[in-house]
């Protein structure tokens, strides 16, 4: 479960001083795949920044399990990051002179994944995005979908329990977008994830099970209504 | 992450930026090819020294003399006072040198300090001349045999000392005495001339015949006062490699051999048993401690000893000097190479300030992305390490030869020795300045942030 508690987060100082969240609460019960949706420059990225312990919010709070990132060390959520949470990038971001395996091993060395079992994860996510015959390939090489595929690929190996995907499809054409989408749903499915999906469309935030509106670093609304929510805070 | 994963990626990106790689490693190459040669040089001229040391002497033995002049010290500012046993030697400059010897009387005295073990007189005879029948005459020099020094046999035996009328050959003798071969000298009888001083008798033969004036006559009637003395070849020796220079045509014989001819040849003159300096020979003096007993008490008697140690420290450190000159401009070069790796590594960050971005969000620790890229530091060093390093091997193993032969080292001396574990070990000092070269870059990768980092394009 993620409880964001009143965040506000500026950038900038005395006259450049920028609010791109402000006072922003909402709760995500562990399982849930939930879509932010909102206009450019409403602060959506900014949110699951601070979500995922990547950004630190000038004001206010996250818990993750009800354990504060605050609180935690460097070390711990570093630790969090390489071992329960993963992201997607609107940009993909893989790494173009490296091969799709060396891509997907990076979450294992990083997380200290034992060497027997690398391989098997690594062949077992890029099976589960249809790369498998592009193992050895370099990610330069590969399509925009492709490398998109190859991100989500790697954002699965370890088997997270929480994931952060910004605008997933952005950069994609409708067709393989979908396919990118039905892939993170089948995930959330089957691994019971929590999946946290920043989008600007409303048909993809329509199959979330949890919508959260913003506008100009604000909440507007959140279906289902928070009330709903067990444990949900005023 | 663990290291090994942490030394494969480095390494990986240093396989992706090979042309900037390589030219920051050859800068430092440059640096460890003049040290490995130095360190080469250094070795050869340190293994020559103690080769010639070790095939000459005896490092339980100290060479005890009265005079410091002998090692080639002592106040030269004032004269010295008169002594009767002074004996006068051509210094290497060639000036004349008075020294004071050891006598009968100061052996005794060294026999007594404990620890002595056995006393060898230093002893060269001059021989009025060599000769064997039917040949003509020759001049030569005969001298103790020296069981420490090494030596080399043509033909003959090389394991027994010389005992009684035994003598070594040296075989540039052989073909001026007529002998076809080594091995036909060998077992065949040579004669030594030596010449007993004039003494009163003779003195006085040479003034009554009025003689005195004529310098002819008076070298006919020293040859009357000539010993001959008959000895068979033990062993003929080939010309060595490592001696000391100018003993090349030394006769060997027996130490009580070659006491007796210097006794024969000095006796009724100042001369007669009084040596330049005797070796001592300590009873377990392989052991420094032993060895420098012994020498501080003859020291406390106003003897002068050096042990082989002594020498051989003196002649290293010369060539340690020389070492460090040079060592000193190879050091310099790999400080200049520092701050190319500063730079290549300051544009890898810059360069790949996205992927830490993306490394970061993935939960790579800040220790751990410092030190990814401070074994791309490392891995430069390495680089630039066995660039240097083997091309350098390769020069040095191409010119031994050519030194060798320029420098009269003899043959199979060799001035440039390559240690392995000197070349690992100077590889492993380049990684580690490379590595503090790298230090500043790395922190500022591991300082970046990842929102930041990733925002880059
Ligand atoms: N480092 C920064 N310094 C100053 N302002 C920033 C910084 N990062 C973000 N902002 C501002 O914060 C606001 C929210 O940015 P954010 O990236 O969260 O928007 P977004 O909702 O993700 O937009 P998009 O849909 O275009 O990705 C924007 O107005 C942006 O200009
Ligand atoms: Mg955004």
């Amino acid at each position: 479960m993620i409880e964001v508690r009143d965040v506000t987060k500026t950038y900038g100082k005395g006259d450049n001083l920028f609010t791109a969240l402000y006072k922003v609460s909402a709760i995500i019960p562990t399982g849930t795949a939930a879509a932010i949706i909102g206009k450019s420059g409403s602060g959506k990225s900014t949110l699951i920044h601070v979500m995922s312990g990547l950004d630190h919010p000038s004001d206010g709070e996250i818990l993750i399990d009800g354990k504060s990132l605050q609180d935690m060390k460097a070390k711990q959520i570093d630790t969090f990051r390489a071992n329960e949470m993963s992201f997607i990038f609107q940009a993909f971001f893989v790494e173009a002179n490296q091969t799709c395996y060396q891509n997907v091993m990076l979450p294992l060395e990083i997380a200290k994944v034992g060497r027997r079992d690398r391989r098997k994860k690594v062949e077992e996510a890029l099976r589960a995005v249809d790369l498998i015959d592009k193992i050895d390939t370099l990610a330069t090489n590969l399509s925009g979908g492709q490398k998109q595929r190859l991100a989500i690929a790697r954002a699965i190996v370890n088997k997270p329990k929480l994931i952060f995907a910004d605008e997933p499809t952005g950069n994609l054409d409708s067709a393989t977008g979908e396919l990118i989408i039905k892939l993170l749903f089948d995930l959330n499915k089957k691994l019971g994830c929590t999946l946290v999906i920043v989008t600007h469309d409303e048909e993809l935030a329509d199959r979330c099970k949890m919508k959260i509106y913003m506008k100009d670093g604000e909440i507007k609304q959140i279906t289902p209504a928070p009330k709903q929510v067990k444990g949900a805070k005023k | 992450m663990i290291l090994r994963d942490l030394i494969r990626r480095s390494g990986r990106s240093i396989k992706s930026a090979k042309g900037r790689t390589l030219l920051t490693a050859l800068a430092i190459a440059v640096g460890t090819f003049a040290l490995t040669l130095t360190l080469a040089a250094s070795n050869g001229a340190t293994q020559y020294v103690n080769k010639i040391i070790s095939e000459n002497f005896d490092p339980a033995e100290l060479i005890v003399s009265k005079d410091e002049a002998i090692f080639g010290r002592g106040d030269n500012s004032k004269p010295r006072e008169y002594d009767p046993s002074f004996t006068t030697i051509l210094s290497n400059g060639g000036a004349n040198t008075q020294l004071k010897r050891v006598t009968d009387d100061d052996i005794a005295k060294i026999k007594k300090v404990s620890g002595v073990d056995r006393i060898r007189e230093d002893i060269t005879v001059s021989l009025q001349y060599v000769t064997r029948e039917g040949q003509k005459k020759y001049v030569g020099n005969v001298a103790a045999y020296n069981p420490f020094q090494k030596i080399e046999v043509k033909a003959g035996e090389a394991t027994r000392r010389p005992e009684g009328k035994q003598i070594y050959l040296p075989e540039g003798y052989l073909e001026v005495l007529g002998f076809k071969s080594a091995e036909e000298a060998i077992g065949k009888t040579i004669t030594l001339a030596i010449s007993k001083p004039i003494t009163g008798d003779t003195a006085k033969q040479i003034a009554a015949t009025g003689a005195s004036q004529d310098p002819n006559q008076i070298a006919k009637l020293s040859e009357q006062n000539i010993t001959s003395e008959e000895f068979t070849v033990f062993s003929v020796l080939k010309k060595p490699t490592t001696s000391q220079p100018g003993t090349e045509l030394y006769m060997y014989v027996s130490q009580d051999e070659a006491r007796r001819l210097n006794d024969i040849a000095t006796q009724g003159t100042v001369n007669y048993r009084k040596y330049n300096f005797v070796y001592v020979r300590v009873a377990g003096g392989e052991e420094a401690k032993k060895l420098m007993a012994v020498q501080d008490e003859l020291k406390k008697q106003s003897f002068s000893a050096q042990s082989v140690k002594d020498t051989q420290e003196f002649l290293t450190s010369i060539i340690g000097v020389l070492q460090g000159i040079v060592a000193g401009f190879g050091a310099i070069a790999v400080i200049a190479s520092v701050f190319g790796i500063i730079n290549t590594m300051y544009i890898s960050v810059l360069q790949r300030t996205r992927e830490i971005g993306l490394m970061k969000a993935l939960g790579m620790r800040k220790r751990d992305i410092g030190r990814l890229f401070r074994f791309e530091a490392a891995w430069i060093g390495f680089l630039g390490g066995i660039i240097g390093s083997t091309v350098a091997v390769l020069v040095g193993s191409g010119l031994n030869p050519w030194i060798t032969d320029k420098l009269d080292l003899g043959a199979g001396n060799k001035l440039l020795i390559f240690r392995p574990t000197e070349i690992v070990a100077l590889i492993i000092i380049l990684m580690v300045v490379s590595i503090f070269a790298g230090w500043l870059p790395s922190s500022k990768a591991a300082k970046l942030d990842p929102i930041e980092a990733l925002r880059t394009e």
